[in-house]
């Protein structure tokens, strides 16, 4: 079947199966790789994509019923300048080690920082508890994302 | 111009915290995995895989409308069995085939492959595959494997043991009449490895080049496409293996597994690139599981706290197969030799045995055994300061291994060679402060809660090679790693390393390593890896082995380079070449200076420039191996103080505290980061992680709906101080630490909520300690207590 979509800003038709999910779409007929997969169950987070300006499983997604959306994926923040600014905190406080899950993370740090301004630890911990990351520990994710949401609201960081 | 000092000063980049190269690429959503290759006319593998956990295949029916597209063993011929495992007679070999054939040993085995132009399709394809088992008893416990009239998964051995061993030393008869004996069961069950990228492989036949290429998520792509060879019965120069960006390995993307196998005999059977990638379902009933440790352990003592003996059994759950190139045995044994720990025990004996069961293979698991052997041996000290009325620490002071023993051999034969054990455990007492956390302890939580407080004390085997590996009987002996080191025209540097990195951060490390070495900037330095095309031989990433081989052998060819470099410059600037210096992008002599890219420039593509005498090229590849190839002991002690809900069992860790020594860091950040996700992981085994097997075989954790993997909510802000006790047979003093997080955890926690409930009869003696397992053992305890 046909679905038409708006992918980072780009509207393209494609003919899609009924039982494809989102990630299937963006990964295999968009050839966006930088939406990665790790469980295919709506479990881990690393698929998260904005989906009308929203965070989601983009696995557990089903394809058809983004007809007329607007899908935002790695790929389409990478001039953002708020993401660029949470991707500088990532770098410093070593928020990533395998890099997996991390363009789930951002996706879903853009969206947390967006939702709370100032969101303080035990926030973005809690926001976090969908994004799986098997590498860092957390410690720097959950820094990164502090530190960068001070910086975008404009204030010293806090301690 | 920056002055000599600070030029200096500049070139010192071992122990800087350098941002790390690899980020750019992921930050950018750029990487590049395996599922993310795409080639033409690829198409998608899924395998049909075995519903039955034991069981004889009668037949498989192959659909006639999709016969081209279904694969079994038989279509992939010819293909050899790969032997696994210890080279030792007494080892009963079992070769995992790619594909089943005649009988199946775990449910979630291969049984055979099949194409679609989408994975979906390919699935479709694999539901019509008939496969016809007919059932048989299953083996689903590594103790009651090795009973009389147990089933046999494989026929034509004696019972279903690998192998069984006694690991000895001293006399344990001399201290059978100590005051003091404490038996206790242990169990560390089942897990899977879990990085977040799961396994996967992309195969074709490159005409070109008449050679196969193999893409697979590996942790060491030189010691795979050793395998492949065997496997495929193909000359190993028309074979490349890479293995691109790798989403985590933590030791389950270090064996060749059957899909690798099926994928590249496929590949050389059909005229198209392959793929498989391994789902999440797959990799929890399928991949490389670990742990499943059983300890029946007695505790010799005296009074005061003195440890003499550890006497036992260890049985380790191997599961169905032997996987190449080490199978099972390396767990058995090294959960026994490491059961002594820290500490000065002189009396050992432990009775191992690695049983087959009804379960897919055991491999390498972030810590290897030695979590297991931790958690034994640090519960086991806790259980001796609760039956002697003594503060658990206090225990820990009697029996340490002091600097003044050192270097000391355990009774495990392991070679403790530095490090100030007592004093790290002082300094983690320090940042606890546990006086006043007995005292609220005593108070009491106004919620209920109970507070617990637990220590546990590890070492962590680093960089061993060649000698410990023979002693292991290991096919292949990882005993050194090789590093090749080009500059170009321009003073740029290519380095080119057998080893793979995955998370590590080693394009960082590695660099820092060389731009040391060359007085050069990191970013001048570029490191590749994980390419049989481009790389020279290696062994790959895993052991704690990559900074102190790789790095070794990086800073020796870096070395090697220089004094090439000095030659040319000394030439260039006419000076005695035993008066320069490299140093801040440059040879330096006095005042006077010629710039690396000058150098570089006479070498590659001006050789009328260079000294006579001296050839072209700046170019070196050399081997290392560290002169004390027993391996070198990072150690550390972990607190934990955590809160439990005597009802309800729920755990939280409110504060974690890491004092360790990995001798000299090369980037502290990335080492913090390996200590705060390995200490991550050990709390996942410590609490939720878990694969559970019905009496029937029939795996229990199959999703992450059912297999509990630790996110930011669990997971607490860590606590950590460096001890630094440079080794001093490594290049820089380095020792590998990259599994050290994962060792201590399970047993720290254990203590802590052995704490919680000291005096209750509450017992903390089985992993993960989910919130019914404490919960049942602190209603247990009372309802023995009423009963009493």
């Amino acid at each position: 079947m046909e679905l038409t979509l708006t992918i980072n800003g780009k509207t393209e038709t494609l003919s899609v199966d009924a039982r494809d999910s989102l990630s299937d779409v963006i990964r295999e007929k968009l050839n966006l790789t930088g939406t990665h997969v790790g469980c295919d169950h709506g479990a881990c987070g690393a698929c998260t994509v904005h989906l009308d300006g929203i965070p989601v499983r983009s696995c557990i997604v089903l394809a058809v019923r983004c007809e007329g959306s607007e899908v935002r994926t790695i790929e389409g923040t990478r001039g953002d300048d708020a993401m660029n600014v949470i991707r500088r905190h990532f770098h410093e406080k070593h928020a990533l080690q395998c890099g997996f899950c991390t363009p789930g993370m951002l996706m879903m740090a853009s969206d947390i920082i967006r939702r709370y301004g100032r969101p303080d630890e035990k926030q973005v911990r809690s926001e976090l508890s969908g994004q799986i990351c098997r590498c860092t520990g957390y410690m720097g994710i959950v820094a990164a994302i502090v530190a960068a949401a001070d910086e975008l609201a404009g204030e010293p960081a806090a301690g | 111009m920056a002055s000599e000092e600070s030029v200096s000063t500049a070139d010192q980049w071992v122990g800087k915290s350098v941002p790390r190269k690899e980020d750019k690429r992921h930050l950018a959503g750029a990487s590049n995995f395996v599922a993310d290759i795409r080639l033409p006319r690829m198409a998608d593998v899924a395998f049909v895989r075995s519903p039955t956990a034991h069981g004889r295949i009668s037949s498989i029916e192959k659909p006639e409308e999709h016969a081209d597209r279904i694969f079994l063993l038989t279509d992939l011929q010819p293909l050899h069995p790969i032997s696994g495992g210890p080279e030792m007679a007494t080892f009963r070999n079992a070769a995992y085939p790619p594909l089943a054939d005649e009988k199946v040993l775990f449910v979630g085995q291969a049984v055979a492959m099949c194409i679609g132009c989408s994975r979906a399709v390919a699935e479709d394809i694999a539901e019509t595959v008939f496969v016809d088992i007919e059932e048989l008893e299953s083996v689903m416990d590594a103790v009651g494997a090795l009973e009389d009239g147990a089933p046999k998964l494989h026929e034509e051995w004696p019972d279903n043991s690998f192998v069984d061993a006694t690991i000895s030393e001293g006399d344990i008869a001399s201290v059978a009449d100590a005051p003091v004996k404490i038996r206790r069961r242990l169990k560390m069950n089942r897990q899977a490895t879990n990085p977040l990228e799961t396994r996967g492989v992309v195969a074709y036949f490159d005409h070109r080049l008449d050679e196969l290429v193999v893409y697979t998520s590996s942790q060491g792509p030189h010691v795979m496409r050793h395998g492949l060879s065997l496997a495929l019965g193909m000359a190993e120069h028309r074979i490349r293996v890479v293995a691109p960006d790798v989403g985590g390995g933590f030791g389950g993307k270090n064996r060749l597994m059957p899909e690798e196998i099926a994928l590249a005999a496929l590949a050389l059977k059909v005229d198209h690139p392959v793929r498989w990638i391994e789902d999440r379902n797959e990799h929890l009933t399928a991949s490389v599981h670990a742990r499943e440790h059983h300890y029946d352990l007695t505790l010799y003592a005296r009074e005061d706290g003195e440890v003499l003996g550890i006497e036992g059994t260890v049985h380790v759950d191997a599961g169905a197969y032997a996987l190449w190139p080490s199978g099972p045995f390396m767990e058995t044994s090294m959960a026994a030799r490491n059961l002594p720990g820290s500490y000065r025990v002189r009396h050992l004996q432990i009775e191992t045995h690695t049983s087959a069961t009804n379960k897919p293979p055991i491999g390498p698991y972030r810590g290897v055994a030695r979590p297991g052997a931790c958690f034994a041996i640090e519960r086991m000290i806790d259980e001796l300061a609760d039956e002697l009325g003594l503060e658990p620490v206090e225990v820990r002071r009697r029996n340490l291994v002091g600097p003044e023993l050192m270097p000391y051999r355990t009774a495990g034969g392991l070679r403790l060679d530095n490090g100030d054990y007592p004093q790290a455990l002082s300094q983690a007492l320090g940042m606890v402060d546990l006086p006043a956390l007995r005292e609220r302890q005593h108070r009491g939580e106004p919620d209920g809660r109970k507070l617990g407080i637990g220590f546990a004390i590890y070492t962590e085997q680093s960089g061993h090679g060649t000698a410990e590996w023979v002693k292991r009987k290991s096919r292949v002996v990882p005993g050194f790693e090789t590093a090749t080191i080009r500059m170009l025209p321009d003073g740029t540097v290519h380095l080119l390393v057998g080893i793979q990195s995955h998370g590590q951060g080693l394009e960082t490390s590695l660099a820092q390593i060389a731009a040391q070495e060359l007085g050069l900037d990191p970013s001048a330095i570029l490191v590749r890896h994980g390419d049989t095309a481009l790389s020279p031989q290696g062994f790959g990433t895993f052991a704690s082995r990559s900074i102190v081989f790789s790095g070794g052998a990086v800073a020796k060819a870096s070395r090697a380079l220089a004094r090439k470099i000095k030659s040319i410059g000394a030439h260039l600037l006419q000076v005695p070449l035993d008066q320069v210096i490299v140093r801040g992008g440059a040879v330096h002599c006095g005042g006077a200076n010629v710039a690396m890219k000058e150098i570089a420039r006479a070498a590659n593509i001006r050789p009328e420039m260079l000294p006579a005498g001296l050839g072209p090229g700046l170019d070196v590849t050399e081997t290392y191996e560290p002169p004390e190839s027993g391996g070198v002991f990072s150690y550390g002690v972990h607190a934990v103080t955590l809160l439990v809900h005597p009802v309800t069992g729920v755990t939280e860790i409110i504060d974690y505290v890491v004092v360790e020594d990995c001798g000299t860091l090369v980037n502290p950040m990335i080492v913090d980061g390996q200590i705060i996700g390995g200490v991550a992981q050990g709390i996942g085994t410590a609490l939720y992680e878990e694969i559970p097997y019905s009496e029937n075989g029939q795996p229990l954790a199959t999703t992450f709906g059912d297999y509990m993997m630790p996110c930011a909510s669990e997971i607490p802000a860590f606590r950590i101080k460096h001890r630094v006790t440079p080794a001093e047979s490594t290049e820089f003093g380095v020792k590998g630490m990259g599994e050290g997080g994962a060792i201590a955890p399970p047993a720290a926690i254990a203590n802590a909520l052995n704490d919680a409930f000291r005096g209750s009869g509450a017992k903390f003696l089985e992993t993960p300690m989910t919130p019914r397992r404490v919960s049942d053992a602190v209603a247990g305890a009372r309802a023995g207590e009423q009963a009493a």
